[in-house]
């Protein structure tokens, strides 16, 4: 038995082939490659929807930052030590200067403007935790115990406080608070005048308001009872602080709204004094009539908007003012 | 390709037939361009770490990260599983006398999800490395690179379950009656035991990367510790797969070299009834040792024990077929053809990773090497020192029956040397610098650790000769498919005696395997 003998010839590849299986190759990585390139941003350039969901959701660790609502604090601070590094403190080593206190109220925009005049490596946060290193308030951080500011360094910080109460401004380099880089941020409830959402006893006094949600036809123009440039369109509601506010609203318009009152008609989701009347997520459905009744809050000017993302930019923002 | 090439066909008749050494010359060329486009990548990462402090290659840290995601992903599935395929497809019909596989459409589709795979796998570009650990992956691996790597694997998964269920149809059933199992050859043995190890493990894996998309998506919290799940059962579903996935990249391998050395040794192998009982056994014990990725994760004394003497049991497995080759190639009149030098460095190099795997399982050890380069080293001991040593051996001892043309000796002389020292100057030195203290997947390094600085240089110098040896490997491949000398198909090695080379399996009257 002879494995020699062969019925038909050996058939070997040849230049031609192996060059039409190289160009089928190297066009498929070329091809892929030009698409690969042209998206080589898009590819890596949105947060996975969980991730989204837990930037949304309460955040863990320090305490968030509020609405800058109300007046603009400066405040000027140096790391300086003593020259025998045994005393750390903000500004002066004693005195009056020394670690000032700031006061401000809720929704006041407090600017820090940090130096580090000292020899020695800091770091600077906003906490409310009333020892250790934090943790920092979403924000208010200038380096970190890792990578601190060097002698010299620069840097500004904005604090909005969302809550009334005692903050620190301290060094966040372990220890550095201990030897007194700490001074004492006081908040108290806004003034009068500023809108900050607080909520009051109801003083008993009835009041009843009207609105109903409308659209131009061609979708474009958004409001409440009358479209753009005509009488009664987006009317002010005037309440005092403490009434008992009952509003009935209708939707004449073809579309899904949701009624609420905020501060900010950017941030819809922020409804104030339990005022939502449904919401994004379960709409108010065309011709669906509903009432909600809600004490009003501290003083300010509110807006009255429709909840719904992107309806109060179009037009759907009234006034609101709580006196 | 040769094989069955009765008159020249277009190169579309090849890319659309399911006949096996089509599927079987598909699944190698793609598995080689992978291998470049990967080995590429390997380079530049290895190129920008020479120097601490580099900004040149590789300008940022998150681009980075996705280039050695890729270089993992695409070197284990996109090169290591379909070349294992390719040459199992060649083989395996003619070890067991069968005519093709025995599903050819499923064959042909197995091979066509891997391109499909494969285009995710490039184009997404992902940061989460090869094993996307959790949370990472669920709450910030940026999409839809991360989706598109989720996808692209389960495609390869899916892909590998069919063939597996092709190869286990093809050994079991349809071979053929005159041949019992037990003279099977033993590259069909390793590629039976590979294809169920295949089938009990990968589901798992499918699972896990289900519930990772779903938790991506936010409707899901099996992964997300802030929905009350738990990163570390992403762990154990990923290490249940990718375990015995180590021994599945593996096998092959050995198979190839029991299929070599007694070829090249010119003698019968020393035992076949040894060699089927350590596939079986790795087979088996590849499922008992999961655990020992993840001792770090705070596991109980116990467990760890359990885990440990599970992963030390494959060590007589493995000792098994280090002794059967040599005991094959003793006495032997050896020819060290180009096939038998790899096989042989292979083995040399097998001994020394699973040397350092066998510290690795020691608990003490293991804690103070978890997550240094120490692991990135033994890793691609293994894998480029045993599974390519014996991939490219068999590249070379198939390239006659692809081609019908010969290689050049003295070139692939030159790449065995170049390979074997690459292979040693940069996963040796890369063992070094894990015990030096350097993490593994980091961007840039202080440079006041001078060590690491000399051990980096020393290994990227590895890694050029590494990649050089390569260079010449797909050179010639493709210079000598072309230009090679006409091979003698019935002796390509001139070994002489009655070992058949492959392609005398046409011949009706053959009785080989």
């Amino acid at each position: 038995m002879s494995h020699t003998e062969h019925d038909a010839p050996i058939l070997r590849t040849s230049t031609r082939r192996v060059g039409k299986m190289l160009a089928i190759i190297i066009g498929i990585q070329i091809v892929g490659g030009l698409i690969f390139f042209m998206h080589y941003d898009f590819w890596n350039s949105y947060l996975p929807i969980a991730g989204k969901l837990q930037e949304q959701g309460a955040v863990t660790g320090g305490a968030t930052q509020g609405q800058a609502t109300g007046k603009t604090v400066n405040v000027s601070l140096k790391f300086v030590e003593s020259p025998d590094f045994k005393t750390y403190a903000f500004n002066a080593l004693s005195g009056p200067d020394q670690n000032p206190e700031i006061h401000a109220s809720v929704g006041d925009k407090i600017v820090f403007d940090v130096t580090n005049a000292g020899k020695s490596f800091h770091a600077f946060a906003i906490t409310d935790s009333k020892e250790g290193t934090g943790p920092a308030i979403d924000g208010t951080v200038i380096g970190t115990a890792d990578n601190p500011m060097k002698p010299g360094a620069k840097g500004e910080i904005t604090f909005v406080p969302a809550k009334a109460g005692e903050y620190f401004y301290i060094c966040a380099v372990p220890g550095h608070r201990e030897l007194g880089m700490v001074g004492k941020i006081e908040v108290t409830e806004a003034s009068s005048g500023g809108a900050s959402g607080a909520t009051v006893a109801p003083t008993g006094n009835k009041v009843e308001f009207s609105l109903s949600f409308v659209m131009s036809s061609d979708f474009k123009d958004y409001a409440f009872n009358t479209l753009p440039g005509q009488p009664g369109h987006n009317p002010d509601i005037k309440v005092k602080s403490g009434d008992t506010v009952t509003i009935h609203v209708k939707n004449d318009s073809k579309s899904f709204h949701s009624f609420g009152i905020v501060t900010d008609p950017d941030n819809p989701t922020n409804v104030l004094w339990n005022s939502a009347l449904k919401s994004a997520d379960n709409p108010m459905k065309p011709g669906e009539t509903g009432d909600v009744t809600f004490v009003a809050g501290s003083s300010g000017t509110y807006h009255y908007i429709c909840t719904v993302p992107g309806h109060a930019t179009l037009g759907m923002d009234g006034n609101f003012i709580v006196e | 390709m040769v094989l069955e090439l009765q008159k020249p066909r277009p190169i579309w008749q090849i890319m659309f037939s399911t006949h096996h050494t089509d599927v079987a010359y598909l699944y190698i060329v793609t598995g080689l361009a992978f291998l470049i486009m990967a080995g590429v990548l390997a380079l530049i990462i290895r190129t920008h770490l020479f120097w601490p402090g580099q900004g040149v290659l590789i300008s940022d840290s998150v681009t980075f990260n996705r280039m050695f995601t890729v270089h993992g992903t695409t070197m284990l599935f996109l090169f290591a599983l379909p070349f294992a395929a390719g040459v199992g497809n060649y083989l395996v019909p003619l070890m067991v006398r069968y005519k093709d596989m025995a599903y050819p459409k499923l064959n042909a589709v197995a091979f066509w999800m891997n391109p499909v795979g494969g285009a995710l796998i490039w184009l997404g570009f992902a940061d989460v490395t090869w094993m996307a650990y959790a949370p990472y992956s669920v709450i910030r691996a940026p999409g839809p690179a991360a989706d598109m790597w989720i996808f692209g694997l389960k495609i390869i998964g899916v892909s590998s379950i069919l063939s597996s269920i092709n190869f286990i149809v093809t050994i079991l059933k349809c071979k053929h009656p005159d041949l019992p199992l037990r003279k099977v050859p033993l590259f069909a043995w390793s590629m039976l035991i590979v294809s169920i190890m295949t089938l009990v493990a990968m589901p798992t894996f499918a699972a896990a990367l289900v519930m990772l998309l779903t938790d991506r998506l936010g409707v899901s919290g099996f992964f997300n510790p802030s929905l009350g799940g738990d990163p570390i059962a992403y762990l154990h579903l990923f290490w249940f797969t990718f375990h015995p996935e180590v021994y599945i990249f593996l096998l092959p391998a050995i198979g190839m070299m029991y299929e070599l050395i007694p070829r090249f040794s010119r003698k019968p192998l020393f035992s076949t009834g040894s060699g089927v009982f350590a596939f079986v056994l790795l087979g088996m014990i590849g499922f008992a040792s999961w655990g020992h990725h993840m001792y770090s994760t705070g596991m109980d004394f116990t467990t760890k024990t359990v885990f440990m003497i599970g992963t030390l049991a494959a060590v007589p497995a493995s000792g098994m077929h280090v002794f059967n080759f040599l005991a094959t190639m003793w006495g032997g009149r050896i020819k060290f053809a180009a096939p038998m030098k790899f096989a042989v460095g292979g083995i040399a190099l097998f001994f020394s990773a699973g040397a350092g795997g066998v510290l690795n399982t020691a608990m003490p050890l293991d804690f103070l090497t978890h997550g240094t380069y120490w692991v990135v080293g033994h890793m691609h001991l293994f894998l480029t020192g045993t599974i390519a040593f014996g991939f490219i051996a068999m590249m070379y001892y198939i390239f006659p029956l692809m081609t019908g043309r010969m290689y050049s000796e003295k070139w692939a002389s030159v790449q065995f040397i170049l390979m074997m020292w690459g292979t040693v100057q940069l996963f040796f030195t890369q063992h070094v610098l894990g015990l030096e203290g350097m993490p593994r997947r980091i961007y840039d390094y202080p440079a006041e650790f001078t060590s690491w600085t000399q051990g980096n240089q020393i290994a990227t110098i590895g890694a050029w000769i590494l990649g050089a040896s390569f260079v010449i490997f797909i050179a010639q491949l493709i210079y000598y498919s072309a230009k090679g000398k006409e091979a003698n198909m019935d002796d390509p090695f001139g070994l002489g005696g009655k070992y058949y080379y492959p392609y005398q399996a046409k011949t009706p009257h053959h009785i080989g395997y």
